[in-house]
C-alpha cells in the first residue's frame, strides 16, 4: 500500500463524489475570481477612504480572495475538511485523487500522483518562461536604439521586475519541479512522495501565485526592479501589493515542496538504497531542498513587512518612521543569494546524472561531487551582503563577505572537475542532452569567472549596478541553468511521454540558443564595462552598438526557444517511440515501464550497488 | 580511441596553451578599449584588477575548454548504437589534489589582492575636500560645506582627496562617478560616504545605478576635474544661496 492510502485503510465510508469530484482548474479560476470580487467588495466598505481609487488595502484583500478562492476551487481543502468532520477519504477517494482512470483530466486537477505533478510542473515552467520571454523581447526591442520608441519608460519600468521575478520562479522550479517530482521518487524506489497532498498543494499554490504575479502587468506593472528596494517599493502602485502577496504565497509553495523532498529522500528509500548508492541527482535535490528551507522564509518576512508598510502604517522600510531600506535589502539577499544555488544545484546534479549515462562511465569522484554541493549549500548562506557592497551598509563587512564569496569558487571548480572528469576517456554519446551539457560547460565558465570580478569590493564599486552584472547572471541563468534544464528535459522526456524529443529540431534549437546567448550577453558585458547602468529604459549614444548587437542576439535566442517549443509539442504527440530505457541507464526510473504505472513498482526493488556500473563490452544494438 | 594518448594529450596541452594566451590578450585588450576614461586612483585600480583577474582565470577557463575539446575530438562515440562501457575510473587522487590545490591557490591570491586593494582604498589622507551629494527624483545636487555653493554640476580639484557624503531626499539612489570607479547608495535619512583622489583633468560622468522610478535612466550629471586654482575661482564665482 502506498503512503497515500495507509492512513485510510480503516476508514470505510465511501464518498459519493459529488461536487468534490468535479473540481478542476476551471472551477478554481471561477471561484478565485468570485472570491476576489467578494473580498474586494468587503475591503471597499471596511477601508473606505473617500475615493474610488483601488487602494492598497483593497488590493491585498482582492489578492487574498483570489488565492483562497482558487485553493478551495481546486480542492486543496477537501481532504483536511473531511478529516475535520470525521469523514476521512476512503480508499476509492484516494485512488481517485491520485488520478486513477481519469485519463488526461487528471492533469487539470488537484492530483496527488507525483508523476502528474511533475508533468504539471513542466507546463507551469514553460508558461512562466513564455511570459518572461515575451517581456524580455519587449525590453530588448525597446533597447535596440537609444531613446524610448517601442514602449515608453513607464511601461518598460513596469516590465523589468515582472520579467525578473517570473524568470526566477521559472528557474527555481525548472528542474526541481518536473524531475524532483516525476523522477526522484522512482529513483529511490518509492511509490510516491512522502506527502502526496502537499505535493499537489505546492504545485497549485505556485499556480495561484504565478497568476497573481502576471496580473501585476494589468494593474500598471511594478516599476521597482525585482529586488524591490524598500523605499521605491513604497512608492509603487497596487501592482506592488499583488507582487508581495504572490511572493508570500510562493514561499509557502517552495517550503512545502522542500519539506516533501527532504522527508521523501530521508525516509522513503527502498531496501539497499544506502546514502552512498544514492543517484547524484537525488543528492542534489536534497541539498537544494535543505537550502530552500533556509532561504525562502526570509523572502516571506521581507514581503510581509512590505505589505504591512503599505497597508497597516508600519514603517519597517520607511526612513521617516524610523525604518530603513537596508532591512529590506538584508532580508531580500538572505534569500536572494541562496536562491541562486537553489536554482543552480539541481541543474548541475542533473547534468552529473546525464554525464555518466552518456559517457558510459561512473561519476568521477562521487564523494567530491557531494562534498562540493554540500560546501556550496553551506557557504551560500554566508555571502548575501556581497549584493550590498556599495549600499553603504556596514562598510567594514566588505572584507569578510569578499572572503566568503570568493571561497565559493572552490566548490564551483569541483563541478567542472567532476563533469569533465566523467566525460574524459568516456565513450561519449553525442545525443542532444550531451550537446546542451557541453553548452553548459562553455557558458558556466564565463558566468563563473565574471562572478569573481564582482566579488572583489574595489572592482564592484565600478561594476555594481551595471549591465555587466546583468550579463554575468544571465550567463549563469540562461547560459548554464537553462541549458542544464533543457538537457534534463531531453534526457527524461522519453520517460514521461514514451517518445524521444526530436533530435534534429533540438539540435537546431541548441545552436540558435547557444549562439544567441554569446551574442546577447557577450555584448552586454561590453555595455556594462563601458558604464551602462541596469534597468535603464534609455541610454546614451555611447552604448548604441553593443545594445543593438544584444537585441539581435535576443531575437536569435527567441527563435531557438520557439524551435524547442515546436520540438516539444511535435514530439509529445508523434515523436519516435523510445521504449522504457532508451539510454540504457541503470537508475531505477528507467527500469519501470513507460508510461510509469500508478505507484511505480509492482514489487519493491532491492538495491545491491550504485547505478554507475556500465558493464557491456560491446555496443548495444537498438 | 581513448588509447592514442600521447599525441592526443599533446594536442590537449597545445589547445590549453593557445587558449590561455588568447584569453590573456582578450583580457588586456577589452578593458583598455571599453572601460570608461580612468580619472582617479580607484578607477585605475578597477582597470588593473579587471586585467589581473582575467589573467588568473585564463588558464583555468582554457584548461576546461581544452578538456572539452579533447573529449569532443577523442572520446566521442561515433557509432549509431548505444556505446559500450568506458573504463570505470571512479577516483584519481592526484588529479583531485592538484585541482583543489590550484583552485585554492588562485582563490587565495585573488583574495589577498582584493583585501590589499580594499585596505588601500579605505585609507584616507586626512584632509579631504568634502562634497555633500543629495539625490532626489531625478536630479543630483552638490554642495560644498563651509561655503554656500550649491550646484547641479560637480567641480573637484585634481590631486586632492575628495570625500562624498551622500544622502537622498526620497527613495534610494545609487551615486556612481563613472570615471572615478566609485559608487555608493544615497539612502533617505542616512549619510553614506566614499572617497577617491582624482588624478586627471577633464569631464566626468555621474549616473544613478539604483532603480529610482520613472526617469531613472535619465538621472545623470556632469562633473569636472579642474586645477586647484580653477576650482577656487569657480567656487568664488558661484552666487551665494541661503
Amino acid at each position: 500500500m502506498t503512503t497515500t492510502l495507509e492512513k485510510t485503510e480503516t476508514m470505510s465510508k465511501p464518498q459519493g463524489g459529488g461536487l468534490a469530484r468535479r473540481q478542476n482548474f476551471a472551477t478554481a479560476i471561477i471561484l478565485g475570481v468570485i472570491l476576489a470580487w467578494v473580498f474586494w467588495f468587503v475591503a471597499r466598505h471596511l477601508f473606505w477612504q473617500g475615493s474610488d481609487n483601488f487602494s492598497d488595502q483593497e488590493a491585498v484583500m482582492t489578492g487574498a480572495g483570489w488565492m483562497i478562492g482558487f485553493w478551495i476551487g481546486i480542492g486543496a481543502f477537501n481532504a483536511p475538511f473531511q478529516w475535520l468532520v470525521g469523514r476521512d477519504n476512503s480508499h476509492d477517494d484516494n485512488m481517485y485523487y491520485a488520478g486513477k482512470d481519469l485519463g488526461r483530466a487528471r492533469y487539470w486537477k488537484y492530483t496527488t500522483d507525483h508523476k502528474v505533478v511533475g508533468v504539471q510542473y513542466i507546463i507551469v515552467t514553460m508558461s512562466l518562461l513564455a511570459v518572461g520571454g515575451i517581456l524580455a523581447m519587449a525590453m530588448r526591442t525597446e533597447l535596440i536604439t537609444p531613446g524610448t520608441h517601442f514602449v515608453n519608460q513607464q511601461v518598460y519600468n513596469g516590465f523589468i521586475a515582472i520579467h525578473g521575478m517570473v524568470m526566477i520562479l521559472a528557474l527555481i522550479v525548472a528542474i526541481s519541479g518536473p524531475w524532483a517530482n516525476f523522477v526522484m521518487p522512482i529513483m529511490i524506489g518509492a511509490r510516491d512522495m512522502a506527502f502526496p497532498r502537499l505535493n499537489a498543494l505546492s504545485l497549485w499554490t505556485l499556480v495561484s501565485a504565478a497568476a497573481l504575479l502576471v496580473t501585476v502587468l494589468a494593474v500598471g506593472g511594478m516599476p521597482v526592479g525585482w529586488v524591490v528596494l524598500g523605499t521605491i517599493g513604497d512608492q509603487a502602485g497596487v501592482g506592488m501589493d499583488f507582487f508581495a502577496l504572490a511572493i508570500v504565497t510562493f514561499t509557502v509553495s517552495t517550503t512545502v515542496a522542500s519539506i516533501n523532498n527532504v522527508t521523501t529522500i530521508l525516509t522513503m528509500r527502498t531496501k539497499g538504497m544506502t546514502l552512498d548508492r544514492l543517484p547524484i541527482f537525488v543528492w542534489g535535490t536534497l541539498f537544494t531542498s535543505a537550502l530552500a528551507l533556509y532561504a525562502f522564509p526570509f523572502f516571506f518576512i521581507a514581503e510581509l513587512n512590505q505589505i504591512l508598510d503599505r497597508t497597516a502604517s508600519t514603517s519597517f522600510y520607511i526612513a521617516a518612521g524610523g525604518g530603513t531600506s537596508w532591512l529590506q535589502a538584508n532580508l531580500f539577499w538572505l534569500m536572494g543569494h541562496p536562491e541562486v544555488y537553489v536554482i543552480l544545484i539541481p541543474s548541475v546534479a542533473a547534468l552529473f546524472e546525464i554525464s555518466t549515462v552518456m559517457a558510459r562511465k561512473p561519476l568521477f569522484s562521487y564523494r567530491t561531487a557531494i562534498g562540493g554541493m554540500a560546501a556550496l549549500t553551506g557557504l551560500s548562506a554566508l555571502v548575501w551582503a556581497h549584493h550590498m557592497f556599495t549600499s553603504g551598509w556596514a562598510p567594514t563587512l566588505g572584507g569578510p563577505f569578499m572572503v566568503t564569496t570568493e571561497l565559493i569558487s572552490i566548490p564551483t571548480g569541483i563541478f567542472f572537475l567532476v563533469l569533465v572528469g566523467t566525460l574524459w576517456r568516456g565513450n561519449v554519446w553525442m545525443k542532444s542532452p550531451t550537446l546542451w551539457m557541453f553548452g553548459f560547460i562553455f557558458n558556466f565558465i564565463i558566468g563563473g569567472v565574471t562572478g569573481i570580478y564582482l566579488s572583489d569590493v574595489p572592482l564592484d564599486e565600478q561594476l555594481h549596478g551595471t549591465m555587466f552584472v546583468t550579463a554575468h547572471f544571465h550567463y549563469i541563468f540562461v547560459g548554464s541553468v537553462l541549458f542544464g534544464a533543457i538537457s534534463a528535459l531531453a534526457y527524461w522526456f522519453p520517460k514521461v511521454t514514451g517518445r524521444f524529443l526530436d533530435e534534429t529540431l533540438n539540435r537546431y534549437a541548441f545552436w540558435l540558443v547557444f549562439i544567441g546567448v554569446q551574442i546577447t550577453f557577450g555584448a552586454m558585458f561590453l555595455s556594462g564595462l563601458k558604464g551602462m547602468p541596469r534597468r535603464d529604459a534609455s541610454y546614451s549614444f555611447a552604448f548604441e552598438h553593443t545594445n543593438f548587437i544584444s537585441t539581435i542576439g535576443a531575437y536569435i535566442i527567441m527563435t531557438g526557444m520557439l524551435t524547442l517549443l515546436g520540438a516539444i509539442i511535435h514530439s509529445w504527440r508523434k515523436g519516435e517511440a523510445s521504449g522504457p530505457n532508451p539510454w540504457h541507464a541503470n537508475t531505477l526510473e528507467w527500469q519501470v515501464p513507460t508510461p510509469v504505472p500508478l505507484e511505480n513498482f509492482d514489487v519493491d526493488p532491492i538495491i545491491t550497488e550504485d547505478p554507475y556500473h556500465f558493464d557491456n563490452e560491446e555496443p548495444v544494438h537498438v | 580511441m581513448a588509447t592514442s594518448s600521447k599525441s592526443s594529450l599533446r594536442l590537449f596541452f597545445w589547445t590549453w596553451g593557445i587558449l590561455t594566451v588568447v584569453f590573456v590578450l582578450i583580457g588586456i585588450f577589452i578593458p583598455h578599449r571599453y572601460m570608461p576614461g580612468v580619472m582617479s586612483n580607484d578607477a585605475n585600480l578597477a582597470l588593473t584588477t579587471t586585467i589581473l583577474f582575467t589573467i588568473c582565470a585564463a588558464p583555468v577557463a582554457a584548461g576546461v575548454y581544452a578538456g572539452a575539446i579533447h573529449i569532443l575530438k577523442h572520446h566521442r562515440y561515433r557509432g549509431d548504437d548505444v556505446p559500450p562501457a568506458a573504463p570505470p575510473i571512479r577516483e584519481n587522487t592526484k588529479l583531485l589534489v592538484t585541482w583543489l590545490t590550484a583552485s585554492t591557490v588562485l582563490t587565495v591570491f585573488v583574495l589577498v589582492w582584493g583585501l590589499g586593494a580594499l585596505a588601500a582604498e579605505n585609507s584616507t589622507s586626512g584632509n579631504p575636500l568634502v562634497v555633500d551629494v543629495t539625490g532626489q527624483q531625478w536630479v543630483w545636487t552638490f554642495s560644498y560645506p563651509g561655503t554656500q555653493v550649491v550646484s547641479n554640476e560637480l567641480y573637484v580639484p585634481d590631486n586632492r582627496e575628495v570625500e562624498f557624503r551622500v544622502t537622498s531626499e526620497d527613495v534610494t539612489h545609487g551615486f556612481w562617478v563613472v570615471n572615478f570607479g566609485v559608487q555608493v547608495d544615497a539612502n533617505p535619512g542616512v549619510w553614506t560616504t566614499i572617497h577617491t583622489t582624482p588624478d586627471k583633468l577633464g569631464t566626468i560622468e555621474i549616473r544613478c545605478e539604483q532603480f529610482c522610478g520613472l526617469n531613472h535612466a535619465f538621472m545623470d550629471a556632469i562633473g569636472h576635474v579642474v586645477t586647484p586654482k580653477q576650482f577656487s575661482a569657480w567656487l568664488a564665482s558661484q552666487p551665494a544661496r541661503v
